[in-house]
């Protein structure tokens, strides 16, 4: 009978229906579809983040400076357990020197690294590795070095030298000297504009440093620091250690790539690992919050079209009750009609969102995403959500009609 | 000597300022027919209101059926609407969208359990097996109010009240639902409290109360 009841309302009021349908359907695919880039988002923006610079150093652990690390160890860092989650990494050997070109000479520091170097790991899928992919916003003047005499030199050290692309520049260092040909000069706004970066190999047989490393800078996809994250990993139970060493915190893939490296500290570049922490938490505030919105937004338009439609079947709801009808009876058909349209709205809301969520990854990452599974019962229970919150009010005016007020003969 | 199915003791009830009913002393025995009436605005509504369990009296007991509708909660008076009570009004209030037969099965629904067939043979009871499917806006008036009218004692009511059932209908229909009445009635042996302006209705009932501004000012035993 309920059913009869429900069936027969709904035909005789399809607008109203239709306008309730429509509020839940889109509260719940703006939520469908929020939810389910928020992930891609994170992801998207936590990559994007990543050209902001590295943010895990590794540097040799003995603590009076003088160590090095192993060039041969550096493959290893593509075989970690958080190998996915590392974009790149980029040894770097230093050493004081002077420069000398045109007759000048200045004192600076020459800087051995990769540039594009092709990485090719037995059994890991081959990949670049390099300055150029861990700090996409230096800016060469000319182009990158491709052979072991070409160098690349900071702009304010080119300035002092006052050379250019295309200059030969000799550097000296104790017990030894190599000549350059400078192919690009680099701006990048830091210190490293006052030193000259060369071929790693040829800084290595010029510093007499053979298969020596001074430091590897990583840049790796990490999820923000939370308290769980903060503790100190010597204190923590074995299970504890295990939960955090499966979170891609900065420290626990820091503490991953430690372990390959022989005779290394590695520790997070704090500045640029909470600086992204928090944008990307404020990030996923601001889209739960908007979907919290959206639903909000939808729930109040689905609350005001079941306010307007109690005021037109208020003579109904009181006759109901005259007859007999108590209050847990006259809310079961009411609930019973917002669940039906909610699930229906859920089911459209899920359709629509799936669609929406498509659109944006596509227009905003340039991306196709999956749909995920759990979307399916998310977008039912945000639109059920939905309908319950928008009822709330209503029903309680049902409840509250008199039928002797409504019903006066 | 029947048990009285209503008694009241000093019921009263206030609008505010406005006294709709004043203290009132009545008793009706089981399967009594009785007619209510007096000028507009005199409380007849008012009394209905309280005996159906519609609506609360100020002061005063008020006792139906062995039950004090002053201690239910307001489920309890739905309760005891559905149970005890079956209403018919001036406007002919059916539920719009559902069928004769539907509106029907709802007050089974809210009783207990609606029963398909029970319903149409209580249509057909009040001349209406042809008119099952329909909904109100293809009924006429007194169609509509045979419906009100099956719907009403579809649950065995132990009282049924009709306020100003025939106010809307023409003078052949006033004859042919209080014929109706009179027959299901005899067969159903309910107690009848019936509002009217009309003194040919009232003299269908086996007494007549007069409400003068909230105050039972005269009462008469139908002749024969
Ligand atoms: N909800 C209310 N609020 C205030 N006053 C009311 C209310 N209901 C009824 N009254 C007042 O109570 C008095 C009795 O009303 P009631 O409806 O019982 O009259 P009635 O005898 O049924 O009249 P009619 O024949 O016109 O239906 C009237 O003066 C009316 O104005
Ligand atoms: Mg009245």
């Amino acid at each position: 009978m309920l059913f009869r009841i429900l069936k027969n309302s709904f035909l005789k009021r399809p607008k109203a229906i239709f306008l309730i349908f429509l509020s839940i359907a889109m509260g719940s695919a703006v939520a469908t579809a929020f939810l389910g880039i928020a992930g891609e988002i994170s992801h998207k923006m936590a990559l994007e983040l990543r050209s902001y610079g590295a943010n895990i150093l590794i540097e040799p652990s003995a603590a009076e400076g003088g160590g090095f690390l192993r060039e041969e160890d550096l493959p290893k860092i593509k075989t970690v357990f958080w190998k996915y989650n590392i974009t790149g990494f980029t040894p770097y050997l230093f050493g004081i020197a002077e420069f000398s070109a045109g007759g000048r000479k200045e004192r600076g520091v020459v800087s051995g690294t990769w540039f594009t170097k092709q990485l090719e790991v037995p059994g890991e899928e081959f990949s670049i590795q390099g300055i150029k992919g861990i700090a996409p916003w230096w800016e060469v003047q000319g182009r990158w070095p491709e052979d072991a005499d070409e160098a690349i030199i900071g702009a304010s050290l080119a300035k002092r030298l006052n050379i250019s692309s295309g200059s030969d520049v000799t550097t000296i260092v104790r017990g030894g000297n190599q000549k350059f040909r400078i192919v690009g000069v680099v701006t990048t706004g830091g210190y490293e504009e006052e030193q000259l970066f060369a071929p790693l190999v040829t800084v290595q047989s010029l510093l007499q440093q053979q298969g020596k490393v001074s430091r590897v800078q990583v840049s790796a996809l990490t999820v923000p620091m939370d308290d769980f994250g903060k503790k100190d990993p010597t204190t923590m139970t074995k299970d504890e250690y295990e939960k955090w060493y499966c979170t891609a915190y900065v420290t626990s893939v820091a503490k991953n790539v430690e372990e390959v490296m022989a005779g290394s500290r590695a520790k997070p570049i704090w500045q640029i690992a909470s600086a992204e922490g928090a944008l990307l938490k404020k990030l996923n505030s601001v889209m739960l919050l908007l979907t919290v919105l959206a639903l909000g937004a939808s729930a109040t338009a689905v609350s005001t079209s079941l306010m307007a439609s109690m005021a037109e079947r208020s003579p109904e709801i009181a006759l109901m009750k005259a007859i007999g009808a108590d209050r847990f009876q006259i809310s079961s058909i009411f609930i019973g009609e917002t669940l039906i349209i909610s699930l229906a709205g859920g089911v459209s809301g899920y359709l629509l969102g799936g669609q929406l969520a498509e659109l944006i990854s596509r227009t905003v990452f340039n991306s196709t995403i999956a749909s995920p599974l759990w979307l399916f019962p998310t977008a039912i229970i945000s639109a059920f959500v939905v309908a319950i919150a928008g009822s709330i009010v209503p029903l309680r005016r049902a409840l509250l009609i008199e039928p002797v007020t409504v019903l006066k003969g | 000597m029947s048990e009285n199915i209503i008694e009241t003791n000093g019921l009263t009830r206030n609008y505010g300022d406005i006294c709709a009913l004043k203290p009132l002393d009545l008793q009706v025995p089981e399967g009594e027919w009785l007619s209510v009436m007096g000028h507009s605005g005199s409380g007849k509504s008012t009394l209905m209101n309280l005996v159906g369990g519609l609506d609360r009296p100020s002061a005063g007991s008020l006792r139906v059926g062995g039950k004090d509708l002053l201690a239910l909660t307001e489920d309890g008076l739905a309760r005891f609407r559905r149970e005890s009570v079956g209403i018919i009004f001036q406007q002919h209030h059916m539920v719009p969208y559902l069928t004769a037969v539907e509106n029907v099965m709802m007050a089974q629904y809210f009783h207990s359990v609606p029963d398909e067939a029970e319903a149409r043979s209580a249509l057909e009871r009040v001349g209406l097996g042809h008119r099952l499917k329909n909904r109100p806006g293809e009924l006429s008036g007194g169609e509509q109010q045979r419906v009100c009218i099956a719907r009403a004692i579809i649950n065995s009511p132990k009282l049924l009240l009709g306020d100003e059932p025939t106010g809307n209908l023409d003078h052949k229909s006033t004859i042919m639902v209080m014929e109706l009445l009179k027959e299901l009635r005899a067969e159903e042996r309910f107690t009848v409290i019936m509002v009217t302006h009309n003194q040919e209705v009232a003299a269908w009932g086996d007494r007549t109360i007069y409400l003068d501004d909230g105050v039972l000012v005269r009462e008469e035993r139908t002749a024969g």
